[in-house]
């Protein structure tokens, strides 16, 4: 019988067959459906398919699944929570093509739960310098970094209300 | 409220940023996996192919190669003579990483093992791998060419105006070469197509990543010798183009071929490392270039001999070179130009179609020279450039009939932006980094007339009975956000609700007549063909309505989806009914816009009006030069553009920022690097684009304008943006050093080693003294005289990792998830077995091991290596800590959490571990990257470092046969705090290593067989200060250079303990003990230690002919180090 391994993702408890190695994002996309996380280097090196293992973010493209014993959290299942992230990503450019998108939204979305420093210089500097594993050829990185230090501030106004 | 306009959010942009998007791999359904035999040769011919195993191997369904083509199948491109590209190879192959033949087969390992099974017999000749190569006599011609000098595919020989008058007048010349690097696209999405063959119908439908459909349509026809028609492209998100996916290249055939030859649906997505070294970049431009001015600075001639680098085969070759020379008669006002612009062919992979054209290429030269005039003239390059400024509404040299042109208000933005005045003229002081601003100014037409029918969009619209509309047309938007003004634009025209817009596009069959994204038509042919499709289905809606509401059209308003007159009003929905043309509930019109007065390029006319409009940029940057590394930041940038009149303002910011950022990539980092005409940095991890963190924040700025001739006022902004950055990163450089760089990128091989010219300086570091290295100078001075070539040609057949390319594929590994150590090393202990601990090194580089083991041991769950405490003063980190874990440990010495923060990425250091780190391969991009190299392939093979391009990884100290560094950072760091690896192996064996004796090689260790690294052992001393530089390419590289420093001081500020280690520079870490020595005891300043250094480097260097400068950025980091203690 094939090895099966099980997966908590988004919640829910799968059993995957890990025979021959299957990497996360493969896992992910070709056997249970989930395509947000992109393969765009397949070498762990552009962050298209970041998704969150344990809260933190991984290149799902070189984790090999069958390593994975926490719970996997993809851009799917973090639509609700990074809401107000992506519409402000819309507002403000910060994708165009959006190939690398949903990837940067996990990884800011784990950002955004570890909160980010006080500062508004400091904050950019973080995010900047936080995200620079995720690849963009698009944005030039800006609006990306922006929006997540205005929804980091959006959120902190709300809490504090 | 007006849409045109407006600061709207992308129409889909919900499902495009939660990733619900579909791209073409996401497309659901069963399918073949394709793939593509390539050439490893750079020319060869193809003696015979042999398909006959692969064909019977199970689960593959199709082996294609040129026989299953027409013969003498050639892409079109640009048709005639210029046609020389086959769909696979057919009896010569030209480049590296040329389609020989593809396969279908139902899982990607079963493709992988077939395309193993493919037996072809080369027959390798030596080919003209550079435009010198290829002009020097002698050399093979690669294609029969109709020009008459060797491998020159087109010739340009133009004099527009009258240079003669020009030099008369001129007071000041000034001449030089410049090169623009040969860049990749590195689109994220890598190019994809889903072919499905109709056997019944005889035609294919393609979901494909593509700007522009219609031409993949026409060149897959005619490949598969079938209607245009019958090709049949559905819509789908395609991931960033740039050009790249503008033009057929090699997917979109094979995939249908493919599908034709299974008679099942096929899926061919090219992986990075085709995508980058083998897909179409940029062409390399070496432009030599004379620029004369009068004594006001006025420009009076220009005079340029240019060499574009064709690669293999024309793709867009020929009119990539002739909208690059447009550059020089397309902005300013000189009396006259000349141009000798040859297109090379080299046995390279060809060039393509990149943003900007051309353009940036020959606007390097020509910026870099306009503030070389303006320096030797003493005046502001701000206000020569605002000197030489072409009027609007005129014609310039290259026949342009420009209209409004507002590049003066760019120049003033950036000069009252940046601050320009003030800050250039304050005090620069004589540290070590200095500041200098650039400007560069620019332009782009709004889509050329330059193809049969480029001068025409059709367009279509269709309203539904419950009001809803939607926008058809035949282009693709890959990001640029043509579809949201398109939807802009017709919800303005029939006054409805932008949400209630959809479009449609791409599809060939439900879209009318468009030629798609490309030369920056998108916003002006389509911005124009939905605007008058809105316009007379308006007029159509307002008949209907005048009849409904009993009202003359003339004065029916549309506006909030309904139609307004004599106070009443009637939803648009409701009178779709009424229009007899209407089909099932559908009103639908479609339009022709065609352009009035531009005019195409043809091969006896050089001058034209080939865009209805130009757009105009001024950018200014702001860098910072480290002296000290060669390091250059951009620190803040401003990108002013004259695009008329924005229609939706956040997506022109969006083009400017991001062109921008592209432009600043290839002026800082990005470059295609090959070695025997094979690309040696075809992953990421190699081609040093810029990541977040090492881009400044670009500000865009439009300035006021309205250009008659485009649709609500518009010009195009997604090319142009890519223009100006070369030059003006180059200008601000120049500014900073006082040296003009004249290639891009500028990385800091070329800072410093342009410093050191300056400066007189020579490090003297002569290996007559030193017997020991005598022999490996001996060996390295055969290698160009013959001693390479023997090696790479027949020694490489005799390696074990050439023989294992023939075998099939290694099955996959099978994982053991140990949790104990003593588990872990028993099952290691096992013949095959090989530990496991993130697998971010171990995965990506399996496939190019020879013998990759069978059993991996994971380590990530073994308790005794996950462990991660201090016990008596020291910090005991198990080996199967991640990076992540120990940079957070409260007590674990800032210099170690200095060099974990700057290893790749957080999701690697969340992954990767301690001891993986320490024990990661080397990171040689030859080893890497698919050379058959000394260490990969043994003895018999040529380390291709040595007459290679070894700038950045290589070993300037102590270089054996193997030129390749330890690259960890870690390993760098460990013996400037003495701390001790605990190597575990079988039967209870421990032993303790000092860090300083980990390494034997490069990334080669002690480690015996069967042994874990299961802790490390870092004593923690509360005096020791400490500090790590590193020198890389972007944020997250492997260290270039690096320097790790600790020191205990005396109450009176003596160093009374100092460790300093310099990474990457030699095989291994280097612990400088003679540095240390001397300066215990001593209160040294910067410069002390810096004197000391650069006498032990100038003992140990041997550096290799290209990297000697990492000696003085090594020493440099010392200096860094020394301040951020």
């Amino acid at each position: 019988m094939a090895p099966q391994h099980p997966l908590v993702v988004n919640g829910e408890t799968v059993e995957v067959d890990v025979t021959g190695m299957p990497s996360l994002a493969t896992v992910l996309r070709d056997r249970l459906g989930l395509t947000a996380a992109k393969v765009a280097c397949g070498r762990g090196e552009c962050g298209a398919c970041t998704v969150l293992v344990g809260g933190r973010p991984v290149m799902g493209c070189i984790t090999p699944a069958v390593l994975v014993r926490e719970p996997v959290e993809t851009s799917e299942g973090l639509a609700a929570e990074s809401a107000d992230l992506r519409a402000c990503f819309a507002d403000t450019g910060a994708f165009q093509c959006g190939f690398c998108t949903p990837g940067q939204v996990v990884h800011a979305t784990a950002l955004l739960r570890a909160g980010l420093p006080p500062g508004s210089e400091e904050r950019q500097e973080h995010v900047r310098h936080a995200m620079s594993g995720n690849i963009c050829r698009c944005t030039g990185y800006q609006a990306i970094v922006a929006s997540v230090c205005t929804v980091a501030d959006a959120r902190e106004t709300e809490q504090a209300s | 409220m007006s849409w045109v306009g407006s600061r709207v959010r992308p129409i889909d942009w919900d499902d495009r940023s939660a990733g619900r998007t579909l791209f073409t791999a996401d497309l659901p359904g069963e399918r073949l996996v394709g793939r593509i035999l390539r050439s490893p040769h750079a020319y060869a011919e193809v003696v015979a192919i042999d398909t006959t195993r692969a064909r019977a191997m199970p689960g593959v369904h199709a082996v294609i190669t040129a026989a299953d083509f027409a013969p003498g199948a050639r892409y079109v491109h640009r048709g005639g003579p210029l046609s020389d590209r086959p769909p696979l190879a057919d009896g010569v192959v030209r480049h590296v990483g040329q389609e020989v033949a593809a396969v279908a087969a139902e899982t990607p390992e079963q493709a992988a093992a077939a395309l193993r099974a493919i037996r072809v017999r080369y027959r390798p000749r030596r080919a003209p791998l550079t435009p010198g190569q290829a002009r020097s006599p002698g050399a093979r011609r690669l294609h029969v060419r109709t020009t008459d000098e060797a491998n020159v595919s087109m010739r340009l020989d133009t004099t527009w105006g009258d240079p003669d008058a020009g030099h008369r007048a001129a007071v000041v010349a000034v001449s030089g070469s410049f090169s623009y690097p040969s860049v990749s696209h590195a689109v994220m999405e890598p190019n994809t197509t889903l072919a499905s063959w109709d056997a019944a119908r005889g035609r294919v439908e393609l979901w494909t990543s593509t700007q522009a459909p219609w031409f993949i349509a026409k060149e897959v026809s005619q490949l598969l010798g079938i209607a245009h028609d019958d090709v049949v492209i559905r819509e789908v998100a395609a991931g960033g183009g740039f050009g790249s996916k503008s033009k057929a290249s090699e997917h979109e055939a094979l995939a249908a071929a493919l599908s034709r030859a299974a008679g099942a649906p096929v899926l061919v997505a090219l992986s990075r490392e085709e995508e980058l070294g083998a897909n179409k970049p940029r062409h390399r431009f070496e432009t030599t270039l004379r620029t004369e001015a009068d004594a006001d600075g006025v420009l009076r001639a220009l005079d340029a001999d240019i060499a574009v680098d064709n690669g293999s085969y024309n793709h867009m070759g020929t009119s990539v070179m002739r909208v690059g020379v447009i550059t020089l008669g397309s902005m300013y006002r000189p009396d006259g130009v000349h141009f000798t612009a040859r297109l090379v062919d080299t046995a390279t992979q060809p060039g393509g179609q990149f943003r900007g054209y051309g353009t940036p290429q020959v606007s390097l030269a020509m910026e870099s020279q306009v503030d070389e005039i303006a320096a030797r003239l003493g005046i502001d390059p701000i206000d020569l450039r605002l000197r030489n400024l072409a009027p609007e509404h005129a014609e310039t040299l290259c026949g342009y009939r420009v209209g409004t042109n507002r590049l003066g208000d760019c120049l003033v933005a950036v000069r009252d932006g940046l601050d320009w005045d003030a800050a250039r003229s304050a005090p620069r002081g004589d540290g070590p980094v200095r500041r200098g601003w650039g400007v560069a100014a620019g332009s782009h037409g709004s889509g050329a007339f330059a193809y049969d029918q480029a001068d025409r969009s059709d367009a279509a619209l269709d309203l539904f009975d419950d009001g809803r509309v939607r926008v058809r047309h035949g282009g693709s938007d890959a990001g640029t956000g043509q579809n949201t003004i398109l939807a802009q634009i017709a919800a303005d025209e029939l006054g409805v609700d932008l949400a209630d817009v959809e479009v449609l596009s791409t599809d060939t069959e439900r879209t009318p007549f468009e030629l798609g994204a490309w030369s920056s038509r998108g916003t002006h042919m389509t911005g124009s063909s939905v605007g008058q499709a809105g316009r007379e289905l308006a007029g159509r809606v307002r008949e209907l309505a005048a009849e409904k509401l009993g009202a003359d059209a003339a004065e029916v308003v549309l506006r909030g989806g309904r139609a307004h007159a004599q106070g009443r009003d009637v939803e648009l929905g409701d009178l779709v009914g009424l229009a007899a043309e209407a089909r099932d509930g559908v009103l639908s019109h479609e339009t022709s816009y065609r352009v009035e007065g531009t005019e195409m390029l043809t091969p006896d006319k050089d001058r034209a009006n080939l865009s209805p409009s130009y757009a105009f940029a001024a950018h200014g940057a702001v860098v910072d030069v480290d002296r000290r590394t060669g390091e250059v930041r951009v620190v803040d940038y401003l990108a002013a553009h004259d695009v008329g009149t924005a229609i939706n303002p956040t997506a022109v910011e969006g083009q400017i920022v991001g062109g921008a950022a592209m432009g600043l990539g290839a002026a800082l980092g990005e470059d295609l690097v090959r070695e025997a005409g094979r690309v040696v940095n075809s992953t990421y991890l190699h081609y040093a684009m810029p990541r977040s963190a090492d881009l400044p924040r670009v500000r865009a700025h439009v300035v006021d304008n309205h250009e008659a001739a485009g649709p609500y006022g518009a010009k195009s902004v997604g090319e142009m943006s890519i223009v100006p950055p070369g030059g003006a990163v180059a200008n601000a450089v120049a500014d900073a050093l006082g040296v003009r760089l004249r290639e891009l990128p500028i990385t800091p091989d070329k800072v410093l080693t342009a410093l050191a010219e300056q400066e007189g300086r020579r490090r003297r570091h002569g290996i007559w003294r030193r017997p020991s290295r005598w022999w490996i100078a001996a060996i390295r001075a055969l290698y160009p005289l013959g001693l390479h070539h023997v090696l790479d040609r027949w020694g490489t057949r005799l390696g074990p990792a050439r023989r294992a390319r023939s075998r099939p594929p290694a099955a996959a590994p099978a994982v053991l998830v140990a949790t104990g150590l003593d588990d872990a090393l028993t099952a290691l202990a096992r013949p095959g077995a090989a530990a496991l601990g993130g697998g971010t090194d171990l995965l990506p580089d399996r496939p190019r091991q020879a013998r990759p083991a069978p059993v991996l041991v994971a380590t990530s769950a073994v308790t005794e290596m996950r462990r991660l405490e201090t016990r008596d003063g020291v910090l005991r980190v198990g080996g199967a800590v991640t990076l992540a874990e120990l940079a957070e440990h409260p007590d674990t010495p800032d210099v170690l959490v200095t060099a974990l923060r700057s290893i790749a990425s957080p999701q690697i250091r969340n992954t990767a571990t301690v001891a993986g780190n320490l024990v990661q391969a080397k990171r040689c991009w030859f080893f890497r990257n698919g050379f058959d190299c000394y260490k990969r392939n043994g003895a018999t093979s040529p380390c291709y470092a040595v007459l290679g391009d070894h700038r950045f990884q290589h070993a300037a100290v102590d270089g054996h046969r193997c030129q390749a560094v330890t690259p960890s950072d870690v390993g760098t760091v460990l013996p400037a705090l003495d701390a001790v690896l605990v190597l575990a192996g079988a039967a209870g064996v421990r032993r303790e290593v000092d860090a300083a004796d980990f390494y034997s090689g490069p990334g080669e260790t002690v480690l015996r067989d069967g042994e874990l690294v299961a802790e490390v052992r870092i004593p923690l001393v509360a005096a020791r200060r400490g500090a790590f530089t590193k020198l890389g390419l972007y944020t997250g590289d492997f260290a270039t250079a690096s320097a790790a420093l600790t020191v205990v001081a005396d109450t009176d500020g003596r160093w009374c303990d100092v460790r300093l280690v310099l990474g990457a520079v030699a095989p291994t870490p280097w612990r400088l003990r003679a540095v240390e020595a001397a300066l215990t005891g001593t209160r040294p300043t910067v410069a002390d230690v810096r004197r000391l250094v650069d006498a032990e480097l100038d003992r140990h260097a041997h550096p290799l002919p290209r990297n000697g400068w990492k000696l003085d950025a090594a020493a440099g980091l010392v200096e860094q180090a020394y301040d951020a203690l």
